[in-house]
């Protein structure tokens, strides 16, 4: 790409159309992803976006820039070993609340400990909208509209941005689809984190949540970002669900220990001197050796 | 755009929003129409017409910054000060639905141009700098002219029998 | 037919057991012999009963012999446990510590050749002296191996412990030796203490284990990612590349699971860097839904799978070649991709390597089945003969005139293999993708596009040329073993003991097990009247696997049994002696 090419967010966009209910959420996430590399001005190869299954799983494909979907719930070890291995690239790990907080829950909280370079973007709209509308981790416990669980799932739902804290994310936010301009500065400033940057995103679902059309008038941008993960803690509890911004992010220096990424020019070790390992002759000393 | 910030645009800054309106305008009307045209909604053809006449706009609000003799600031995206969480001219995506008629793309899209007269308006009204205030006036007239088209266009496509958007099939499971 | 020595020292863990029996491996290495060293616990993480379990010969060695020639107590704590795990020689020699009471019957019942020698009263008369280091002294030398260079070997190892614990360990050495000395020649060792080896070449042999062999042939293929999850028995592997990744630029990272161990590798892979990950039946399960998605999308990895006993938990310290089914079969859907095995503990270098370089080139996953007895029995072997393979991916060059939406990463090609991008390439901007796709790996639902890769995945791995390391075909009878995997060693001993009776044997041991090698088989069982399938598992899963796919001699006997107990060569002789017979009888 010649560096003087000022790419606008379409160039970001594949040619593929999305399979997207029109009126759902995940466009305008979309639209904030466009917008937030176009922003950082990132070349479109030097960018992967990773996701697992679902409906906003199918996000890479949308994308101009390198893109892998796999298999459900498993995005983010995707992302964590293309990162460690390929410490250059921007890494974005994307998917819905079942895919990233149920069948891919357990990698969560590990990504969040581990703080490789990456961000996970959740687009969460508290339903399994490819299966027709199941009940997810994030739905209400009472909510009743699946034929699944006909009284509500009846447990308490996963508290995203209170998970991530208590398992050592240096960088939390919550963001909302229909505000495409203010998700992208989020999301910016997640790519920019020099370690795991974890972003929740309402993104509602017009086909079996409808009433979370909603949302615009229930959303207030009301976090303010914390530097201190104690403050951090006591913001949450008197969180409604509804607050967008940067919650928490942690200074570099506090955050976890990041797997070093790989250098494959850094070698120092030949494959004659690994062999050498192995050799008869390191069983018996150098004194040995000279005598 | 606050006011506060709007005020005191240069005209160059101005016109970049105006440049960027228009073009985000115009990419969200096919994206629109993408999106019909997978759900096999023949709306999709509406969409595609008004991105095309944003697109016009577009050029025109890149001619004017031409013979201005202005060379437009790159902003990003959240750098806009828009007075909406979109340029004003984007159609609101949360507001489509896959059996949508053409009154309801026809009543969106003059939402749509309802904003962005006001957002020119109200730049017509409070900026310090006068040809800021001519050209936003212009830009806000046009707009209008845009808007009372729209009303017209919608008189031909009044509300059809199927708008209640009945569901006839149920949503399929895919993955 | 090998001449050989086999001894058992056993010991309640934290009597030093397992340190004696590697010091008299590591000698016997020194000292210009081959062996190998075998391993056996019990299940207490610590304090269990333990036994090493060597064989040393003049000649390369890799198969646990029918019996051991001397069993050495430090003391008898649970030895009923694992007694069938030792059976003795009619003239085995027992040598127990009075000081730890009576001989179990288990072990009495079998030989009547006892001494006794209080192994921790003389290492409680030297200051700082351990039994273990006693039993050392005593069974080097009851094994034939020279003083000098288990001396050697111990002051090396105890070097770093500061001059008292070399002193000490020196003095419990002569002791046990001095020991030892009445019952010298009890038993003839393969040579005298005078060992005719070259001491250079002796010095350039390998000692080490099959996981160590495993991880080393990866990372020279060119393997520089692997994601980790420890199981027994495989964790060496991945702690063996844990220690060295770093030192070629490449990383390790531990992982919360297989599922992502898995996914990580899977990652690394799609970003241009070989990965490996290391595991066992347990995790493999786990990992088998992302082989599907690397298959599908064309992600080239390895999966070193070191079976051990199943179902479930199982015996994770024993061995079985029990995971064949999962690794052939246990993908959903269609899914072509490789299985290979070493064919021995050395061979777990070459074979890795080999593995990597198939992976690479053929895009596609391939799983390298090892096993607990080739894993972890460490072995003194002669180094590769040959450079070992290094792995090379076919990679998109983007053409001059191309526009940048050109790439098609699935193109359909002759030999089914598509040129491949990685990130950070300009033009190479693609999705990979588990769902069926197009050509330019858009997802698809056409009968077309899923035909048309399902076509090319298989063409992958049917146009390549595997070359000579399908298998290895030894001897040229009528009569013939098939096997594979740790098998191998333990059948080709049959086949030398078959031989030195007047019975010709053919071998052959398949290193690709899947896509089966169906020509280079059938070529290998020319002029073949009757054969036996062998194999480490309780229902035949090879022998299954190879009716599935070729023609096999009428008639061909299926022998198998699962574990624990090692594979022996005498139990696959007594098999091929009644092959004959049933041969003459028919004839």
């Amino acid at each position: 790409m010649n560096a003087t090419v000022v790419l606008r967010p379409k160039d970001y966009k594949s040619a593929t159309k999305p399979v997207w209910c029109p009126g759902c959420g995940d466009f305008g996430v979309l639209n904030a992803l466009t917008k937030a590399l176009a922003g950082l001005a990132l070349a479109p190869e030097r960018v992967a976006v990773v996701s697992g299954i679902g409906c906003s799983s199918r996000l890479p494909a949308y994308t101009s820039v390198y893109g892998f979907h796999g298999v459900h719930g498993r995005a983010l070890p995707v992302a964590t070993g293309l990162a460690v291995a390929r410490p250059d690239l921007t890494v974005i790990a994307t998917g819905g609340d079942g895919d990233g907080f149920s069948i891919g829950g357990n990698h969560f909280l590990h990504a969040c400990r581990r703080n490789a370079r990456l961000t996970y973007l959740v687009m969460d709209n508290a339903v399994y909208g490819m299966t027709k509308g199941q009940a997810s981790p994030t739905s209400a416990a009472d909510w009743a509209g699946s034929k699944l669980t006909p009284d509500g799932p009846g447990i308490a739902p996963f508290r995203p941005l209170e998970i991530a804290l208590s398992a050592g994310a240096g960088f939390i936010a919550r963001g909302f689809s229909g505000d495409p301009n203010g998700l992208a500065r989020l999301l910016a400033e997640a790519i920019e984190y020099p370690g795991f940057a974890f972003l929740q995103v309402l993104s509602p679902c017009i086909t079996y949540r409808p009433e979370q059309l909603e949302y615009k008038a229930l959303v207030s941008a009301g976090f303010e970002p914390l530097a201190d993960r104690n403050a951090a803690f006591r913001r949450l509890l008197t969180d409604d669900g509804f607050t967008t911004g940067l919650l928490y992010r942690a200074p570099v220096s506090a955050g976890g220990s990041a797997p070093a990424p790989a250098d494959l020019t850094d070698e120092t070790a030949t494959l004659a001197e690994l062999a050498g390992e192995f050799t008869a002759a390191r069983l018996r000393g150098a004194a040995d050796h000279e005598s | 755009m606050s006011p506060e910030v709007h005020a005191g645009a240069s005209v160059a800054l101005f016109l970049a929003h105006a440049v960027t309106l228009e073009e985000e305008a115009a990419e969200r009307y096919d994206e629109l129409a993408d999106t019909m045209a997978v759900h096999h909604n023949d709306v999709e053809a509406l969409f595609r017409r008004m991105a095309g006449y944003s697109r016009l706009h577009r050029d025109e609000a890149l001619g004017r910054a031409q013979a201005e003799g202005d060379v437009l600031p790159t902003l990003r995206p959240w750098e806009f000060a828009w007075p909406s969480p979109e340029s004003p001219e984007s159609a609101a995506l949360a507001d489509t639905h896959y059996l949508m008629d053409a009154h309801q793309a026809l009543s969106l899209a003059l939402t749509a141009e309802r904003q962005a007269q006001a957002f020119y308006q109200q730049v017509a009204d409070t900026s310090h700098d006068a040809r800021v205030r001519e050209l936003a006036g212009e830009f806000a007239e046009e707009e209008a002219e845009h808007a009372r088209l729209l009303e017209e266009w919608l008189t031909r496509h009044p509300p059809s029998a199927a708008a209640a958007l009945d569901d006839l099939d149920p949503p399929v499971a895919v993955d | 037919m090998t001449p050989s020595f086999s001894l058992a020292v056993t010991g309640s863990g934290g009597a030093g057991v397992m340190t004696a029996g590697q010091l008299l491996l590591d000698a016997a290495a020194l000292a210009g012999r081959y062996g190998l060293m075998a391993r056996s616990f019990g299940p207490q993480i610590r304090g269990g009963e333990a036994a090493a379990l060597l064989r040393l010969a003049d000649r390369p060695v890799e198969s646990p012999d029918d019996r051991y020639d001397l069993l050495v107590a430090l003391d008898w704590g649970n030895i009923e446990r694992f007694a069938d795990e030792l059976p003795l020689a009619a003239d085995a020699l027992v040598v127990a510590d009075p000081g730890h009471g009576a001989v179990p019957a288990v072990i009495a019942a079998q030989t009547g050749r006892l001494i006794e020698v209080p192994l921790t009263a003389l290492a409680r008369e030297i200051p700082g002296g351990r039994p273990n280091m006693v039993a050392l002294g005593l069974t080097a030398c009851l094994a034939g191996l020279p003083a000098a260079a288990v001396e050697t070997r111990v002051r090396r190892a105890l070097a770093r412990h500061g001059t008292d614990s070399v002193t000490a360990a020196i003095a419990c050495l002569d002791a046990g030796r001095q020991a030892a000395a009445a019952h010298r020649r009890a038993r003839l060792p393969v040579s005298g203490d005078e060992s005719t080896a070259d001491p250079t070449t002796a010095l350039d042999r390998w000692v080490l284990n099959g996981n160590e062999a495993t991880g080393f042939g990866a990372l020279a293929a060119g393997v520089r990612f692997c994601a980790a999850y420890p199981i027994t028995p495989a964790t060496e592997i991945l702690e063996w590349l844990a220690g060295r990744l770093p030192s070629v630029g490449g990383r390790l990272v531990q992982a919360e699971d297989e599922l992502a161990s898995i996914n990580m590798c899977i990652g690394a892979a799609y970003g241009g860097v070989p990965a490996l990950t290391a595991t066992s039946g347990p995790g493999l399960s786990l990992m088998i839904e992302s082989l599907g998605l690397a298959v599908a999308a064309e992600i080239p990895l390895v999966v070193a799978n070191v079976m051990r006993g199943g179902p479930s938990t199982g015996i994770p310290t024993k061995s079985e070649q029990t995971d064949l089914n999962i690794a052939v079969y246990g993908l959903h859907g269609e899914a072509p991709h490789v299985v290979v095995a070493p064919t021995g503990i050395a061979d777990c270098a070459p074979t890795a390597a080999w593995a990597v370089t198939l992976a690479e080139a053929l895009q596609t996953p391939v799983i390298l089945l090892s096993d607990q007895a080739l894993g972890q029995t460490r072995t003194i072997a002669d180094p590769p003969a040959t450079a070992l393979p290094a792995a090379r991916r076919t990679a998109f060059v983007p053409g001059p005139t191309d526009p940048p939406t050109a790439y098609r990463r699935y193109a359909h090609t002759p030999d089914g293999v598509s040129p491949m991008s990685c990130p950070g390439m300009p033009g190479g901007q693609y999705t990979a993708d588990g769902l069926t796709h197009t050509t330019s790996g858009v997802p698809s639902t056409r009968a077309e596009d899923h035909v048309g890769q399902l076509d090319k995945r298989r063409r992958k791995l049917e146009h390549h040329d595997y070359g000579a390391r399908w298998g290895e075909v030894h001897g040229d009878g009528a009569l013939a073993i098939i096997t594979w995997g740790s098998a191998t060693h333990p059948a080709r001993e049959a086949c030398d003991r078959a031989a030195a009776d007047g019975l010709s044997v053919r071998l052959i041991a398949l290193r690709l097990l899947s896509p089966l090698p169906v020509a280079q088989l059938e070529a290998a069982l020319a002029g073949v009247r009757a054969c036996m399938i062998v194999e480490h598992s309780h229902t035949g899963q090879f022998y299954r696997h190879l009716r599935a796919w070729a023609e096999l001699p009428r008639p061909t006997l299926a022998w198998h049994r699962p574990g624990p107990l090692p594979l022996r060569p005498g139990e696959i002789l007594e098999a091929l002696h009644h092959l004959q017979a049933q041969q003459e009888v028919a004839a």
